[in-house]
């Protein structure tokens, strides 16, 4: 019963970001990809309330925390402008023909086998237990985040500048619960892929016909299965990264992306990418100035770059507050000086990241969204976001692991097939690029909402 | 003439069975994935530490809390023991945890010997650790004179 009280108490995040995904510019999307991103957006903004409260010295409480987060959505109604592009034929992404139902039957089965593995105990990350839950669980009994627990000198394997996205929303869900169920955390893979599977296809629809956006987000399903049960992610980070991730760039190559409540959305979710992991950093970054550069009709640039950034330097920009306040780091640790590289190694680190993904499903994670990205012809301009963020991504994944001193081997044989799981996906969206946009933006929906409630 | 948008769909959906097909196959359907396995970890790449996780939560009823405790391996294994030392960390929240070893190097006995507890994963000790409290056949707990 705790498990199924952790696991439901996730969905109050939902309750905190639907003020804002129920803006009637956002009813272009269909309600299921309005509620996943109202789930996805509600954790990011319960997280910042969250860190905000550690900042000022506040403990946390659910019946504080809820209500905040949702009035921060609230607050956000006013600069999400814009009207409702018109939907295309067939809205509704879960219709259609037998292309279609195959498809959404492919990522059901992608999403059982998912939690097959990881309910059987085959899939679950050492990391849940080695820092992300362990953390979270001591912050949940101290009410905040516990700054003596961080300080321990035996401690420090737990990596205290880590971001806060994951461990505040499990120790949210551990103070609902009233204690953290370790079986119960690991099934978050699987429910997260869940809900990427029915959130993913209804964004891709926007620029892909019916059974198309339901093929793709199908691929995607299976191929982040696939990795992610091979390389142990249940219950770590890599799923809830992987979501807000997928969710962000699909909003970002739509063409609803040239309306600034998309835009806003968008940006509340890389804040989430940002806060989640380390990597979400560079991912973000390339994602939000590859959509300035290459959006030409996304402007002005300099109110599309607040809508974009501000929420993730908000939200960063309070952790390392926190950390500056506290003493604890003022930026992320690495391995020795920032610059302090060692390229002779380059050939071998190359070497043994092919070594790892091709050990991971025989490496068809990435390659059969590889082959499906080449089959569909020319790219096309958008495409070049989810491409160049793939780009972006793997040049960081190189340059931490030719930072350090050691032999990186081993590091990489157990590291690189998870992190490099958002390429995978990124190259499935770069797929639903390679066709010119279905519905036609311009057109919008008559609505019977007040213009005051905008 | 087949368009690309069907070429699309259709290299999409057969390569998506192919990778469902490969996560099917991670599966230990032979161990019936539907059964609740006793550790979160007993089939996963780390199944090497599912004993000490298991010995770890039979053993938190037994340590009450604000207690010191140490987990260590019999056979002496710092590898082992440095994980040993962060699943105690995560399973028995409210005691205080000592490392036996600490990224993979043993910590001298002025570090952990104050602990009133100890975790002993694997065989019994050759000489007993204290008064025993618990025996699985994952390893010992004993009640330590600090």
């Amino acid at each position: 019963m705790t498990g199924a009280a952790w696991l439901l108490s996730l969905s109050l995040a939902a309750v905190c970001g639907w003020p804002l995904l129920s803006h009637r510019s956002l009813r272009g999307l269909p309600l299921s990809s309005r509620l996943v991103l109202s789930g996805a957006a509600g954790a990011v903004l319960l997280s910042a309330a969250m860190t905000c409260a550690v900042v000022l010295g506040l403990r946390w409480s659910i019946a504080v925390l809820v209500p905040v987060a949702a009035a921060m959505a609230a607050a956000l109604r006013p600069f999400a402008r814009g009207e409702a592009p018109s939907p295309p034929p067939g809205r509704d992404a879960f219709g259609g023909g037998t292309w279609t139902a195959a498809a959404h039957a492919l990522a059901a089965l992608a999403v059982a086998v998912a939690f097959l593995a990881t309910w059987s105990g085959a899939a679950t990350s050492p990391d849940l237990i080695f820092f992300w839950g362990a953390k979270a669980q001591q912050f949940a009994a101290a009410r905040t985040i516990d700054v003596p627990f961080l300080q321990n000198v035996f401690h420090r394997y737990m990596h205290l500048y880590y971001p806060p996205f994951v461990t505040n929303v499990y120790a949210f869900a551990t103070m609902a619960a009233g204690r953290f169920p370790w079986t119960a955390a690991t099934l978050t893979f699987p429910l997260l892929l869940g809900a990427l599977a029915v959130g993913l296809p209804g964004i891709l629809r926007t620029r892909v016909e019916r059974r198309a956006a339901a093929a793709l987000s199908a691929l995607a399903i299976a191929a982040i299965a696939c990795a992610g049960i091979d390389a142990d992610v249940a219950g770590n980070a890599e799923m809830p990264l992987l979501l807000l991730e997928a969710m962000a760039v699909a909003l970002l190559v739509s063409p609803h992306a040239r309306q600034p409540s998309t835009q806003l959305v968008a940006g509340i979710l890389l804040a989430g990418v940002i806060t989640a992991k380390v990597e979400g950093l560079p991912f973000a970054l390339a994602t939000a100035a590859l959509f300035l550069l290459l959006r030409a009709d996304a402007r002005p640039i300099g109110a599309a770059s607040a809508r974009l950034l501000l929420p993730a330097v908000a939200c960063l920009g309070t952790w390392f507050l926190f950390g500056a306040t506290r003493h604890l780091f003022t930026g992320y640790a690495g391995e020795g000086k920032f610059l302090d590289l060692y390229p002779g190694r380059l050939a071998a680190v190359v070497r043994s990241i092919g070594t790892a993904l091709a050990a991971t499903g025989y490496g068809l994670p990435w390659l059969v969204p590889l082959a499906v990205v080449l089959a569909s012809g020319r790219p096309r301009r958008v495409s070049l976001i989810p491409l160049g963020t793939a780009a972006a991504l793997t040049a960081f994944f190189l340059f931490t692991y030719l930072h350090r001193a050691e032999n990186p081997a081993l590091w990489i044989s157990w590291s690189a097939a998870r992190i490099f799981m958002p390429v995978a996906m990124l190259l499935v969206v770069a797929t639903a690029c390679g066709a010119p946009p279905s519905p036609s933006p311009e057109t919008t929906v008559p609505t019977q909402e007040a213009p005051s409630q905008r | 003439m087949i368009s690309r948008e069907s070429v699309r769909v259709a290299a999409s959906l057969a390569g998506g069975a192919v990778l469902v097909a490969f996560a099917a196959a991670s599966v230990p359907w032979s161990a019936n994935p539907l059964r609740r396995p006793r550790t979160p970890f007993d089939r996963s790449a780390a199944s090497s530490v599912a004993s000490g996780f298991a010995l770890l939560r039979d053993a938190a009823p037994l340590i009450p809390d604000g207690a010191v405790l140490v987990a260590w391996t019999e056979p002496r294994d710092p590898v082992q023991e440095t994980y040993f030392h962060r699943f105690a960390l995560a399973l028995l929240p409210g005691r205080e945890v000592l490392p036996a070893a600490y990224y993979g190097a043993a910590m001298p006995p002025e570090v952990w010997n104050r602990a009133g507890y100890g975790v002993v994963v694997g065989r019994r000790p050759a000489r007993p650790a204290g008064r025993l409290l618990l025996e699985t056949a994952d390893g010992s707990l004993w009640r330590r004179e600090p």
